[in-house]
């Protein structure tokens, strides 16, 4: 309920987790320092960036598919993005072993745009209703969920590579992956807060966003391109790392309040402190054993989702 | 009009592609006549292939059981010829097999279509409802010790148990037994909670590091089936079934409306408990067996119901006969998928039901 206080706090707060997760480990911070610094910028370091980058991502998406939408219930998982990056990503993974992982992203967004545009037409003669967009995204999951699967089963020797990958975890992730997030997020972050103002004007309405001059048919798509852009480029490095798109934006709006200028900055944040934290956990819960971040996260989110639906009100 | 209005007014609206009751079922039975001798069949033929014998010999043994229950025969008598090595097969892993197969397609249709009654959704199903991810969460459970009293009780009281508290609280946050459910609000609470218990599940696999065997078998799987799992499944599938038929025409009056169906001297709430425990039964049994399997407990009621119309007296054993015969073949295809390994068949149903489910919501989205 203090926005400018909250947004300054929150980095502080990111900035926190960020060195506890560069210290925390599996290794005590005496026995990883003595056997070389590599563990500490080679493996945490890096693994922490992309956290962080990645859980931005994630977050930015969702907050932008909420404000195109206007719906509490919308997140790229939910509505069959992440889906789609994850199937194109296991299939270039899978079908051309070889490729380079910089060609990773691309395929995902493709993947993510194809499936946003399946989507759309399927829901094509409907009126948006929320919850509908929702069960025909479930649906849409479901179905790519199956043919990632098939894929996995298809191809038992590559399995390993892809299904590290597929849990939503961040392991074995450095700094080749932060180099390649890097670029796109530094492109995507920008423009995402460039819409801030536009998705301000959403907010109000159709009507009142055309009558303060507003092109809402192309605000919109631009809003969902970037979003499906951005939950692509989270995707194809960290896997499924479901609900943080969910719950962030959520999270955000309880802290700043409604307006994009500052829930946008604020969600990128509480996306990053989210996966970040999660990571974190995951490595240190059970340590010899990881769990992948992507169950943690759905842990927390299952319930959240649980929450928001019981409050809902707008069937 | 609200949403469970116009789905109960399509539910009486009557059959659309009627086919006589005798020749319906003539149909379905011979589709799943041949399902079977398609599924017993295959393995025969392949296994009197000169190849398959060279890739024994060759000890080059795929992870497909067919190659070590060949092994497995081998070592009991060098001299086996293929005919009786071909009827022993039939006997200990295909007919079993085909037969759990069956049943287990029969238990989830008829757990749809009784869910589908009760609520009036049609969305309704045991994999959609948390029920099928409840039971398998509980029985990981079980399996990997966590809690001690669980691994005492029976498989299927556990993936009961299980399926009963995802099914309860999906139902509860989805509105309530007895109040008015928001179709779509119940299925998005299935949805998350089934999103929770597949994390847990996952989370509990990890840590107990098992998970390879068990993955196969959490996206719904027809592997190592034999006569002891058949024998646990049945009598519980076939008691189910036979109380699910004296409560159908209840279920029809259900479809009127509560006022009307409590005028005819129903307590709505009391037959809903009923039908509700028939569906936990149904489903427990089979998750535990098979694991979850996905969306055979949504189309096919919807698939019947376009051949019979609504009345559950008819609906049930179509349905019953219907989900047989779509997993049969839906196993058959598991096998010849991607062939030397197996596919799950779950994994079978899910590829060819999610784009049902997807029209089934679209279309329900236009009224």
């Amino acid at each position: 309920m203090y926005p400018r206080l909250t947004l300054t706090l929150l980095p502080v707060f990111l900035l926190v987790l960020a060195i506890s997760g560069v210290l925390l480990g599996s290794l005590d911070l005496q026995t990883a320092l003595s056997t070389g610094p590599d563990i500490l910028t080679d493996l945490r370091l890096s693994r922490v960036l992309v956290a962080i980058l990645a859980g931005a991502g994630l977050g930015l998406a969702g907050a932008m598919i909420q404000g195109v939408v206007r719906n509490p219930l919308a997140s790229p998982d939910i509505i069959g993005v992440t889906g789609g990056s994850g199937l194109a990503a296991t299939a270039l993974l899978l079908l051309f072993p070889g490729v380079a992982f910089g060609w990773m992203i691309p395929a995902a967004i493709v993947g993510a745009l194809l499936t946003m545009a399946l989507m759309l037409w399927l829901v094509r003669n409907q009126d948006l209703n929320p919850a509908r967009l929702v069960l025909v995204g479930v649906a849409l999951s479901a179905w790519l969920g199956a043919l990632i699967d098939w894929l996995l089963v298809s191809h038992p020797y590559q399995v390993n590579a892809a299904l590290v990958w597929l849990t939503g975890s961040l392991w074995g992730r450095g700094w080749d992956h932060v180099a390649v997030l890097l670029p796109w997020l530094l492109v995507l972050f920008p423009l995402a807060l460039m819409m801030a103002l536009r998705l301000d004007l959403l907010a109000l309405g159709d009507e009142a966003a055309e009558g303060l001059g507003a092109n809402v048919l192309q605000t919109r798509k631009l809003a969902l391109l970037l979003s499906v852009a951005l939950a692509a480029v989270s995707v194809a490095v960290c896997g499924a790392i479901s609900f943080v798109g969910l719950i962030s934006p959520h999270l955000a709006r309880l802290l700043v309040g409604g307006s994009h200028h500052r829930l946008i900055p604020a969600t990128a944040m509480i996306g990053a402190v989210l996966v970040l934290l999660a990571d974190i956990l995951a490595r240190t819960l059970a340590p010899p054993i990881e769990l992948p971040a992507g169950v943690l996260t759905s842990l927390i989110g299952a319930p959240y989702f649980l929450f928001l639906l019981t409050r809902y009100r707008g069937w | 009009m609200s949403a469970s209005e116009a789905t109960a007014s399509r539910l009486a609206a009557g059959p659309k592609w009627f086919l006589p009751f005798s020749q319906l079922i003539l149909l379905l039975s011979l589709l799943m006549l041949g399902g079977v001798l398609a599924s017993i069949g295959a393995s025969t033929f392949t296994l009197t292939l000169a190849d398959l014998w060279q890739a024994v010999l060759n000890k080059i043994i795929d992870a497909g059981m067919i190659g070590a229950v060949v092994v497995e025969a081998l070592s009991l008598d060098d001299q086996v010829d293929a005919k009786t090595l071909a009827s022993q097969l039939i006997s200990t892993i295909r007919l079993p097999r085909v037969m759990v197969a069956a049943v287990a397609g029969a238990a989830l249709a008829m757990a749809g279509a009784l869910m589908q009654g009760i609520t009036r959704n049609p969305l309704a199903s045991p994999a959609l409802f948390g029920i099928n991810a409840g039971a398998a969460c509980l029985l990981v459970m079980a399996q990997s010790g966590l809690i001690p009293l669980l691994a005492e009780l029976p498989l299927i009281v556990v993936t009961a148990i299980g399926a009963g508290a995802a099914g309860a609280l999906v139902l509860m946050l989805g509105g309530g037994l007895a109040g008015r459910i928001h179709p779509v609000r119940v299925v998005l609470a299935g949805v998350a909670v089934t999103a929770l218990l597949i994390a847990l599940t996952r989370t509990l696999l990890i840590l107990d590091e098992q998970s390879q065997s068990v993955l196969d078998w959490l996206s719904g799987s027809l592997t190592d089936i034999g006569w002891a799992e058949w024998h646990q499944l049945w009598p519980w599938v076939l008691v189910a079934g036979l109380l699910s038929l004296l409560l159908a025409q209840r279920i029809n009056l259900l479809a009127l409306g509560e006022e009307m169906a409590s005028g005819l001297g129903i307590s709505p709430v009391k037959l809903r408990l009923q039908v509700s425990c028939l569906v936990i039964i149904l489903s427990a049994a089979t998750v535990a067996i098979t694991g979850p399997v996905a969306f055979v407990g949504l189309l096919v009621p919807h698939l019947a119901r376009k051949f019979t119309g609504a009345d559950h007296r008819v609906l049930l054993p179509v349905c019953a006969l219907m989900g047989a015969t779509l997993m049969v073949w839906a196993d058959y295809l598991s096998r010849l998928l991607v062939f030397p390994s197996e596919t799950p068949v779950g994994l079978v149903t899910a590829l060819v039901g999610a784009p049902c489910f997807l029209w089934l919501a679209s279309r329900e989205g236009k009224r």
